[in-house]
């Protein structure tokens, strides 16, 4: 059930309807990443709490993978940039954008969305790729 | 008959906006035809087979149904990045989608399935029922008008067609939105809480009022149109073994009905498809008691149940229903059409078989029975992950032999030899039922399962 993000609004209104409609006066779902908690008030009036936990930050952070956002054709690099700016393994920002997804005529940009170092590029160019489907591999700075 | 070729659009590329079983078993219907197939995944079925035996197979959003399967703009990008020239809906998700279908076609692909507006006139139960009627299908008593706000209108109605009654949702189906009444003196609160249901549940606060019949059988005739005019009935099906609403075996023919009898019938849904133009596959739903079918409603789409009417008429429905898509004639006429022997089907849900609570996991090992007259339509394996996010089908258990007793038989045998395990079946429920002296005579109605729940829980 890891794969379910408690934060998104869709899925806590399908768990308030659900607890509303069961007769469940509330629920409370911690993660290492947070805790979700609901609590149907008797007026059947969710309070609703999501926060992020406290607790410190692992040593080791992992490897993140950068996902396609949608389905599109992958574009790695950019069309400005030099070739050189794209050689692997490169240090980035969380704000660089390391390539593009290509629907029609509209290119989406792929962020880092962390800083690190990119070591890996998943997908081949103009490669038709899916939904979540790894495009880059980033590992944190020592 | 004057043939008008319409211009359909001919494909080689079909996608299937779907999954599970209806997606492998459209796919296999693809491949036999010589058609390249995309499968489209959530993610939460990245390893399903039939993606990895797909010409193309693309993740078009994350597990949830609505985010995935139900998203209509997910789906046409992925038509349109794979070059699909059609969109197979299968069953559920957004196979009764009027927008849909009027999408996909605006995007120039085929809609395997009717048109946008013959989903939208049968997909109204008021409009519906009036089309039938119109046809000389058989309905049940009752106005094939909107109720009106009136309460002392409403009253009248129902004294005219005579306790008790049903409200319905007209916006409704498949057993939602819908309050007994069996008397008077519960008219009033049950119609305003049927309305309030049906506005939030369907967005439409519209109702109508049947006749409610005590004791009925739910029967279904299968239809299959060309889009040249031509129209053939592919025989009837009994889904009358029902839990909550929901159809747990089939069969083909419906046991104890005389083909004089159930004739008739066949022909007007022939007929009603003519008047309102439909094209592809669907079923007429009818309740039937003492000798009597009445009209509940039409499905515009694939049933689930639709492979007991392959193995009794021999016609591959999945397959007809892309020819008809592709704008081909029908290839067979109403007289070419031979219905033989029986056949049952079984659906095979993972869910607890005494509570029916779902049950997600992954299954150890697994084995289904082979041989003559047994079919298995499926996607699990050995390592198979049934995810938590959508209905418990996993499989259909189908049978067909000479006659009913000997199809029941063979049932038995067939479901002795099938086996699931790291995960809950109602297997053992099925095998249970098909010990069950009343089910094996046939003819049993609709609430008959439910009291033999009933009963077995109290023994």
């Amino acid at each position: 059930m890891s794969g379910i993000d408690f934060s998104d609004p869709a899925t806590i209104a399908f768990l308030t309807d659900a607890l509303t409609a069961a007769g469940v006066s509330g629920l409370e779902i911690s993660r290492p990443g947070g805790q979700l908690r609901i609590v149907i008030a008797t007026g059947n009036e969710a309070r609703i709490d999501v926060s992020a936990t406290s607790q410190p930050a692992p040593a080791a952070q992992p490897l993140m993978t950068v996902k396609a956002p949608m389905a599109g054709h992958f574009c790695p690099g950019s069309p400005l940039r030099s070739p050189a700016a794209g050689r692997l393994p490169r240090t980035v920002s969380a704000a660089d954008i390391l390539g593009f997804l290509r629907v029609g005529p509209v290119l989406l940009p792929l962020c880092a969305g962390r800083a690190g170092i990119l070591t890996k590029q998943l997908a081949e160019p103009d490669a038709l790729v899916g939904f979540g489907d790894p495009l880059f591999e980033i590992e944190p700075q020592s | 008959m004057t043939q008008t070729f319409d211009s359909r659009p001919r494909f080689d590329t079909v996608l299937i906006a779907n999954r599970g079983e209806i997606a492998a078993r459209i796919q296999k219907a693809c491949r036999q035809l010589g058609l390249k197939t995309v499968v489209v995944y959530s993610e939460a079925d990245r390893q399903a087979p039939y993606g990895k035996t797909a010409d193309s197979a693309l993740c078009i959003g994350p597990s949830s149904a609505a985010k995935s399967y139900l998203n209509k703009d997910a789906l046409l990008l992925a038509a349109r990045l794979t070059g699909a020239g059609a969109i197979h809906p299968g069953y559920g998700f957004l196979s009764e989608n009027a927008a849909f279908a009027d999408a996909v076609e605006k995007a120039g692909l085929a809609f395997i399935g009717p048109s946008a507006s013959s989903i939208e006139t049968m997909g109204d139960k008021i409009s519906a029922k009036r089309a039938m009627i119109a046809a000389g299908v058989p309905c049940v008593p009752g106005p094939d008008t909107a109720l009106a706000d009136d309460p002392a209108v409403i009253e009248r109605v129902a004294e005219e067609i005579g306790y008790p009654v049903i409200i319905k949702a007209a916006g409704g189906g498949g057993g939602r939105g819908m309050r007994l009444v069996p008397e008077a003196g519960q008219l009033q609160e049950a119609v305003a809480l049927t309305r309030e249901e049906a506005r939030q549940a369907f967005g439409s606060p519209s109702l109508y009022m049947e006749k409610f019949l005590q004791h009925p059988r739910h029967i279904e005739i299968q239809v299959l149109c060309d889009t040249h005019g031509n129209a053939v009935w592919l025989g009837h099906r009994d889904c009358s073994m029902q839990r909550r609403h929901q159809k747990v075996v089939e069969e083909a023919p419906a046991p104890g009905i005389a083909p004089e009898v159930i004739g008739p019938v066949g022909q007007a849904c022939v007929e009603a498809c003519r008047q309102i133009g439909y094209r592809g596959v669907g079923t007429f739903e009818f309740l039937y008691e003492d000798g009597a079918f009445y009209f509940i409603e039409m499905n515009t789409r694939l049933q689930v149940e639709h492979p007991v009417t392959e193995m009794t008429s021999g016609i591959d429905i999945v397959q007809a229903q892309i020819k008809v898509a592709q704008g081909d004639l029908l290839e067979l006429a109403q007289a070419d059409v031979k219905c033989a022997g029986h056949a049952f089907e079984c659906r095979i849900n993972a869910e607890d078989p005494d509570t029916f609570l779902p049950s997600a996991g992954i299954i150890t090992s697994l084995a289904f029975p082979e041989g003559t007259g047994i079919r298995v339509d499926t996607h699990i394996h050995a390592g198979y992950k049934v995810p938590p996010y959508y209905d418990s089908l996993i499989a259909k258990l189908i049978v067909h032999a000479p006659t009913r007793a000997e199809a029941m038989a063979r049932m038995r045998e067939a479901l002795a030899a099938t086996r699931v395990d790291g995960i809950s079946t109602n297997i053992p429920f099925l095998r249970a039922l098909f010990e069950d002296s009343a089910f094996a005579r046939g003819e049993t109605d609709i609430h008959y399962l439910e009291q033999w729940l009933k009963q077995r829980r109290a023994s």
